[in-house]
């Protein structure tokens, strides 16, 4: 019973978001993505498939991460102050249902978003002489979970804060997340072990999405241990849950006025 | 239906300001079949009762209580209750069909049921013709009503109601009160908010009255209006005599046109009457003064 509400108020919050034409900007990207295609046939020597393939997977992150950011910052801010929540927990439908059932509509979101783009990106490769192999799959998979991971960090702020600053921090985060690991490879901060204290601990505390991002491996067709991928999926998946429960656990117990 | 026993709620903001008491051990009770009115000025705490009542925000103190005609579970309590949210905006890039349709599938109707309430209100709403249109392009009156209808599609026993009247013409408001007695009638529970006396007094038999987080009244609606407050009346006649009445009258206005209007008390309307028929006057309307809000709060701190 619970499961079928979940799926009615996902199914919804979808059709609210496709109506609302969020997925225009996946369209103008993927028309970017063939423009840039069809350029790069002219000027690049002998590796416009590459050109394509970086192109349309940076494109894909970039508008996952768009959509996760900014809908997710509002999802829950929109609901209380255009009183809607009011109306669908006044039924018998339980907090967490109704929370759940809001993420999953948005994941459907980002999930058709990044099948959109990684139909047009292959397909472009595909036609430069590219090959589909299974890390561009793995990297668009990681991918995704790279967006549901940003989807949720900025969801449980915004239980705290307004949505403006949701966003800003959950960006923040995102780009730290991206350059924790680099950033302790500096000789300077190796020079320095307090620094490295409280990287150790950012690092040990918040997401590293830099785990997530398998980009440079498939565009440099370096090779991926398979503890690596299965270590980064865990520590995607579980850090989701962890944040998902945190997000139940609060917003069960959150003022909504 | 509803006990609402000894509620305080204190909003704490953010640092160096002082907390803010909205609700001070209020108590009350919703009897089941009745038409409640919740009566009291913008900020009196309506609004902040209904949230803990529906569970929105909780209370620092106090209990909500729900017979067991609703449920004994919190979802079987909510299938039955039916709430409207002051000036609701809804999701505005659904259709009004979609809309009903998702209400009416989260209160567990079958699509059957929800194709049938849609058909028995929609029409009676005058929101037929718009149900395949986005919420976006509806009205304020328009959003109303299709509130209204997401709120008594499944039926609820208990209807609760934040200000559903506000933002209304003078027609949608009549048509509006005329639903919510006829779903009474039916024998709905209703309890609905507003800061408008004469709303209250023409739908509702008893009224809860919030002043400041207080509450000052819980009781039948004449008595609020009535109780030990003489009540006026304005008497309007035209004639081209000279006025002298024996009995006293507050006021007398005089307007082109030969027209007077004079205020009487109750108890000397009678004889005033008698006098002007006796006069041969051509009375034009007789009119009861409606105190106002703020009015009969002070003559119920004076008692």
């Amino acid at each position: 019973m619970m499961l079928d509400k979940i799926l009615i108020i996902s199914k919804y919050t979808f059709k609210e978001l496709i109506k609302s034409r969020i997925l225009y900007v996946t369209l103008i990207i993927g028309i970017a993505l063939m423009v840039v295609t069809y350029v790069a046939t002219e000027f690049t020597y002998g590796v416009p498939e590459k050109v394509a393939l970086d192109f349309g997977l940076g494109m894909l992150s970039l508008s996952s991460v768009g959509i996760s950011l900014f809908m997710g910052a509002s999802l829950l801010f929109k609901e209380i102050d255009s009183r809607t929540v009011y109306m669908v927990i006044s039924r018998p439908v339980p907090r967490w249902v109704f929370i759940t059932g809001k993420i999953t509509g948005l994941i459907f979101i980002l999930l058709l978003n990044i099948g959109i783009l990684t139909v047009m990106t292959l397909t472009c490769s595909y036609l430069l002489g590219g090959e589909i192999n299974q890390a561009i799959l793995m990297s668009i998979l990681f991918n995704f979970l790279e967006s549901v991971l940003l989807l949720l960090v900025v969801v449980f702020l915004s239980l705290f804060i307004n949505n403006t600053l949701a966003t800003i921090i959950s960006l923040t985060v995102l780009l730290l997340g991206h350059a924790i690991k680099d950033t302790k490879n500096i000789l300077f901060v190796q020079q320095r072990p307090y620094i490295q204290y409280v990287l150790d601990l950012y690092h040990f505390v918040l997401p590293n999405f830099y785990k997530l991002n398998l980009k440079d491996y498939v565009i440099y067709n370096q090779t991926l241990s398979l503890d690596f991928l299965l270590g980064s999926f865990a520590y995607g998946v579980c850090y989701s849950l962890f944040l998902f429960f945190m997000i139940i656990f609060l917003f069960n117990r959150k003022n909504l006025d | 239906m509803l006990k609402f026993e000894n509620i305080t709620k204190i909003f704490k903001p953010e640092f160096f300001n002082q907390p803010f008491v909205a609700l001070s051990d209020v108590s009350f009770e919703i009897p089941s079949g009745s038409m409640v009115g919740f009566l009291g000025a913008n900020g009196a705490g309506k609004t902040t009762s209904l949230k803990i009542i529906m569970d929105f925000i909780r209370a620092d103190k106090g209990l909500v209580t729900f017979s067991s005609e609703l449920g004994e579970k919190r979802n079987d309590v909510f299938r039955n209750i039916g709430f409207l949210p002051e000036r609701p905006y809804f999701y505005p890039n659904l259709t009004g069909r979609e809309f009903l349709t998702f209400m009416g599938q989260i209160s567990e109707l079958s699509s059957d049921q929800i194709k049938a309430g849609i058909a028995k209100w929609a029409s009676r709403f005058k929101i037929d013709h718009a149900l395949e249109r986005p919420l976006r392009t509806y009205s304020k009156g328009m959003l109303q009503r299709i509130g209204f209808l997401a709120t008594i599609l499944h039926e609820p026993k208990l209807i609760i109601l934040d200000e559903p009247l506000s933002g209304l013409d003078p027609i949608g408001r009549k048509e509006l009160k005329d639903v919510i007695v006829e779903v009474h009638r039916e024998g709905k529970t209703v309890f609905f908010s507003s800061h408008i006396v004469p709303d209250i007094e023409e739908i509702c038999d008893r009224v809860v009255f919030l002043k400041e987080g207080k509450l000052v009244y819980d009781g039948p609606v004449d008595k609020l209006l009535r109780s030990g407050q003489e009540i006026d009346y304005v008497i309007k006649f035209k004639t081209d005599k000279k006025i002298n009445l024996q009995s006293t009258i507050k006021s007398h206005q005089t307007f082109p046109g030969q027209l007077h209007s004079i205020t009487v008390t109750e108890s000397n309307k009678k004889l005033i009457l008698k006098e002007l028929m006796a006069l041969d006057v051509d009375l034009s309307g007789i009119d009861l003064i409606k105190p106002s809000l703020e009015e009969i709060f002070y003559h119920i701190k004076a008692n």
